[in-house]
């Protein structure tokens, strides 16, 4: 099944900047695909067109083979609660708990309080923060923060999880267990698309490369590296 | 389900957080409100004096002193022969001079009288008070002198346009006030909601990113402006029932006094007041809601 299918997507920018010059691509179901490329080459732009942040200018957008290009604003928080997101700087919320951050997830698409309480102990276990439950945002490590951020992009067990540059703001040993966590969730089914322009971690991994260069696909590799 | 625990506790920290502008947006709005709840109660006590003039139409002729009681007569039966005519009341100078003393008992005025200084006169009124000028000019020769043993021809057309017109020179300055405030209400409001989505707007990211519907998002804000609205209207029920009544007790004796309208013609706004009370508090409401709607559709995006 094709988890996500781009048919020559165009996205130019207000002020006629292209970010992204007719973009075919296709990830199918459970796969883990990074998105490399220079700053500038499109990444984010990539992501934002899925949880339509940003619409395309043209061509058409299929998210678990349906097309997201007409969908009504309505119908948007849908899709949205079917896509996983996690950045480079967490956007946590610094006067909650990492329990009421990882809460407020469910809480705002107005999931029952004992549903909450049993999902998010269960991320919160799975990313390794369950003994930090009442600890508040600084408090907690870089690392721990994104971990935090990953937990509440999974904990309604979204069937895709697009990560932009996750590990952006951390260092090596730290992105490691963050890429431990990536793996982890896409080993029980979840549909894995990572930017970042992080080679080691690339390389160390082995998955599905896609490279973008000024908008466009210059590479498409099985198990791939990050390149030169 | 969404507990509406959830949408109170982030209006009220909202409010705390902004005190000082939610203070001033409800303020104004309960000011606003305040001059409008009046405006309307004081033109509802002006129509209810005009419609009262209205219906009760009637042509006083003042008749000279010393008239013959021949020429009085014929008068009478002249003003019986008009078809428009109704009914035509003989009033002498006598039952005149009893009827002011029955007016003003216990007035110093009284012991001034000499005498009789009170005219007799026919009171006149009509079946169709559209017709009073026409009657009313009957009693005029073609120069424009009173015809023979008439003194004066009063009747209320002129307290009623005197009144129109003073009740439109009030409403255009009343309403140009009100346009001004309910602006200046509106842009208050609208900040302070513009501060409260600034000071959330982390978590309303993060709302629309894990899916939260626009109505789910907006509630916290339209409720916001929406509760400082309705307690500003609230507050401006609470003004006019107090300053309200009291300055409305004055303006009626001053329509009173200067009209020369007798006193029955009042008929007060204590049946239409709690209409006019349910009003502002809707019209609070829905001012606040306009107003975060209007800074809900500039901050926050779909
Ligand atoms: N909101 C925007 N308005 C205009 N241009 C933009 C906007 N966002 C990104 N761009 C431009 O689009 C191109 C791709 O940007 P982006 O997708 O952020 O790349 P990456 O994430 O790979 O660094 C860049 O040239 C960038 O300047
Ligand atoms: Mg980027």
């Amino acid at each position: 099944m094709n988890m996500i299918e781009f048919r020559n997507v165009t996205k130019i920018y207000e002020d006629n900047t292209a970010a992204l010059k007719n973009i075919n691509l296709i990830v199918r179901k459970g796969e883990f695909v990074f998105l490399v490329g220079p700053s500038g080459s499109g990444k984010s732009t990539f992501i934002k067109l899925i949880i339509k942040e940003v619409d395309e200018t043209d061509g058409s957008i299929f998210i678990a083979g349906r097309n997201i290009c007409n969908l009504r604003s309505s119908k948007i928080p849908q899709l949205r609660r079917n896509i996983g997101c996690v950045f480079q700087d967490f956007k946590l919320l610094p006067n909650k708990t990492i329990f009421e951050n990882v809460a407020f997830a469910l809480e705002v698409i107005g999931k029952p309080v004992y549903e909450i309480k049993i999902q998010v102990s269960q991320v919160l276990k799975l990313v390794g923060l369950y003994d930090k439950i009442d600890s508040y945002p600084h408090q907690l490590s870089a690392g721990e923060q994104q971990r935090v951020s990953i937990a509440r992009a999974f904990v309604n067990r979204p069937p895709i999880l697009l990560a932009d540059e996750p590990t952006g703001n951390l260092d090596p040993i730290t992105s490691e267990g963050i890429m431990k966590i990536l793996s982890r969730i896409n080993l029980i089914g979840t549909t894995v698309l990572m930017a970042t322009h992080d080679k080691n971690i690339v390389n160390s991994m082995r998955r599905r490369v896609v490279e973008l260069e000024e908008g466009e696909i210059v590479r498409d590799q099985k198990r791939g590296v990050y390149g030169d | 389900m969404v507990r509406p625990g959830y949408f109170f506790s982030e209006t009220f920290s909202s409010l705390r957080r902004n005190f000082f502008m939610t203070c001033a947006a409800i303020s104004t709005v309960a000011i606003t409100l305040f001059i409008v709840g009046l405006f309307t109660v004081i033109v509802y006590d002006v129509m209810g004096v005009v419609n009262s003039i209205k219906s009760q139409v009637e042509l006083a002729v003042y008749l000279e002193d010393g008239i013959s009681s021949g020429l009085k007569d014929y008068i009478e039966q002249e003003i019986k022969s008009w078809e428009e005519v109704d009914s035509v009341k003989y009033v002498s100078k006598d039952q005149a001079l009893e009827r002011f003393k029955e007016q003003n008992e216990g007035s110093d005025i009284l012991k001034e009288i000499e005498g009789n200084p009170l005219p007799a006169s026919f009171e006149i009124t009509l079946k169709d008070p559209e017709k009073i000028d026409r009657v009313a000019l009957r009693f005029y020769d073609k120069d424009g002198n009173y015809i023979e043993g008439v003194n004066d021809v009063i009747y209320g057309k002129n307290y009623v346009n005197k009144l129109f017109s003073i009740t439109a020179i009030i409403g255009v300055i009343t309403i140009i006030i009100i346009a001004v405030l309910l602006l200046a209400a509106i842009v208050l409001i609208f900040n302070t909601i513009r501060l409260s989505i600034y000071a959330r707007r982390k978590e309303i990211e993060v709302m629309k990113l894990v899916g939260a519907t626009n109505w789910f998002v907006r509630i916290p804000f339209l409720f916001e402006g929406f509760l400082e609205g309705f307690t500003g209207g609230i507050i401006s029920i609470i003004l006019l029932y107090f300053t309200g009544n009291f300055l409305l007790i004055r303006a009626e004796r001053l329509i009173v006094d200067t009209m020369r309208i007798k006193e029955m013609a009042i008929v007060g706004s204590g049946g239409v007041i709690i209409y006019v009370y349910i009003g502002l508090a809707v019209l609070g409401g829905l001012i606040g809601l306009l107003s975060s709607g209007i800074a809900l559709r500039k901050y926050v995006k779909v």
